[in-house]
């Protein structure tokens, strides 16, 4: 057999043929990171990075940071709900975490990432918005919550998530004095349990991501940003402490079997676990 | 027993579908569809031609836009835009057209709850009408699980929706339609069934999940159907025309 005219180095043929190579790991039961198909990356929480907000956490899943930021704020509520507080959750993607978000609005990612958590934690009843309730009609607190992506390396949704919803746990707001009318919000002394509360999380959901790769639709969890860029379909699972689903998306790539979405469910139910323990050892 | 809109008796009944397609002269095509009150209209141009930097050297450019019933596009409209272009790229036969755009604008025009589900049977009209080749044919449906009763509904309204502990919704393709045969009819045996998107919010257990996609499967084959007999309609008409 006469030898091929062309030979290429192993880096050469993935950027010509990045699926391809792709391809040559996954028949094996491996990813070019050395991981097998079913094995998440490395994750660290650390809470209350952030001195100046009234919570904060940073999260990392491999090469992917969040740092978010709570911020409470007073407002007037909104016009259907009198006696509720409310949740603003935004994700930023910019180009400092990563050169394929360039500069100017949010990205489509980005609006459909804050979307996404926008509605694990109203849907999923994650905190009750009465308790934000200052006085009806008039004052209530608005949560400000900021999820910065600082490094991408792909499944934004789970760093985002868990890094709100360990920012959540740690908010501490200041008891508001009510003089005449206005409400004051002292920002002297440090904040203790008399002069400030935490708020009440009914549950924590945290959710697990995974791509699906080929026409074969191989199930590759905790995709990183190149196999998140030649996969063609994502599933995201978010459950909460109690093992009950809040959450499960299937989007792109062709149709999924029920059998690998109950894999997925599995698989999803000991991450989160995984997840929770990390997060309440830091 | 009688559900919130009172058309309906069954907690399995969809409302009563309608649709139009071929409205706009200006699209290459173009449809209505409609769940009872809910409407929305989808208009698809292309293949086109697509800016340099959206160009794709060896397939069709799908671009999607959701435009609400009221006021400007927010978050929520450009997360149902991903859904429905990422839904769509496994279907269109993209190589066939490289290096050109298809434009998918969809239009809400009257809100009465699952409006993802309508958006997405439109779109999928719009594009046969447009001839653009495709794959398979998609159908949506969307169901909840009432916070009152347990029950599973299917194709909530607005109303409905507000009482919903957790809310679904499924989009299968045609590939694996039952096909209803008299033997299949006295087995209701559970079909493997094969989910194109699935969204799914709120607090729910696994069992209610699959057993919501279970229901919904069946339930879009009668969407399917619909969607066979009305394009089967448009064909005779447009036959009957030229012969006159």
């Amino acid at each position: 057999m006469a030898t091929p005219a062309f030979t290429f180095t192993p880096s050469t043929f993935q950027k010509l043929h990045p699926a391809e190579f792709f391809r040559r790991f996954t028949t094996e039961g491996v990813r070019p990171d050395g991981r097998l198909l079913d094995a998440f990356r490395p994750t660290t929480v650390h809470h209350g990075v952030i001195s100046t907000a009234n919570g904060s956490a940073m999260v990392r899943i491999g090469g992917t940071t969040v740092v978010c930021g709570v911020k409470a704020e007073v407002a007037e509520p909104k016009l259907d709900a009198p006696d509720q507080g409310y949740l603003v959750p935004n994700v930023e993607l910019s180009p400092m975490c990563s050169s394929k978000f360039r500069p100017g609005p949010p990205s489509e990612q980005a609006q459909a990432v804050s979307e996404a958590i926008n509605r694990v934690l109203k849907e999923s009843k994650v905190l009750d918005l009465k308790d934000l309730c200052i006085e009806e009609g008039k004052a209530v607190w608005v949560l400000y919550v900021d999820a910065v992506c600082v490094a991408y390396d792909g499944n934004i949704f789970d760093a985002a998530l868990a890094a709100i919803m360990a920012a959540l746990n740690n908010v501490r707001i200041r008891k508001p004095t009510y003089q005449e009318g206005t409400i004051k919000v002292s920002g002297g002394s440090t904040a203790t349990d008399e002069n400030s509360f935490t708020l009440k999380l009914a549950r924590t959901p945290l959710s697990a991501t995974f791509a699906i790769f080929d026409t074969t639709l191989t199930i590759l969890a905790d995709p990183n940003v190149t196999e998140e860029t030649i996969s063609d379909g994502q599933i995201s699972i978010a459950l909460d402490e109690t093992g009950q689903l809040c959450g499960v998306t299937k989007i792109g790539a062709a149709s999924c079997s029920q059998s690998a979405m109950k894999d997925c469910v599995q698989s999803a139910k000991k991450r989160t676990q995984q997840l929770r323990n990390i997060m309440n050892q830091q | 027993m009688s559900r919130l809109d009172r058309t309906r008796t069954s907690a399995h009944q969809l409302r009563p579908f309608f649709s139009s397609q071929n409205l706009l002269n200006r699209a290459d095509g173009s449809a209505q569809f409609d769940f009872g009150e809910s409407s929305v209209m989808c208009s698809v141009i292309g293949p086109a031609e697509v800016k340099l930097r959206d160009e794709k050297l060896d397939k069709a450019t799908l671009e999607v836009v959701v435009r609400p019933l009221v006021g400007l596009p927010g978050i929520k409209d450009k997360a149902r835009e991903q859904a429905i272009r990422e839904t769509l790229e496994p279907l269109v036969l993209s190589g066939l057209h490289p290096r050109t755009g298809i434009q998918i604008v969809v239009q809400t025009m009257k809100d009465d709850g699952s409006i993802l589900a309508t958006a997405f049977n439109a779109t999928i009209l719009a594009l046969l009408d447009a001839g653009i080749p495709l794959k398979s044919i998609l159908g949506a449906v969307t169901c909840i699980v009432d916070s009152e009763t347990n029950q599973i509904l299917l194709d909530p309204t607005t109303q409905e929706l507000a009482n919903a502990k957790s809310t679904h919704t499924f989009v299968f393709d045609n590939k694996s339609s039952i096909t209803s045969s008299p033997e299949n009819k006295d087995q209701e045996e559970a079909v493997e069934v094969a989910t194109l998107y699935s969204d799914s919010t709120g607090l729910f257990s696994e069992e209610e999940y699959f057993e919501c996609a279970q229901i919904c499967y069946k339930a879009v084959q009668a969407v399917h159907g619909f969607i066979r007999t009305a394009v089967q309609k448009k064909l005779e008409k447009e036959q009957q025309q030229i012969h006159s």
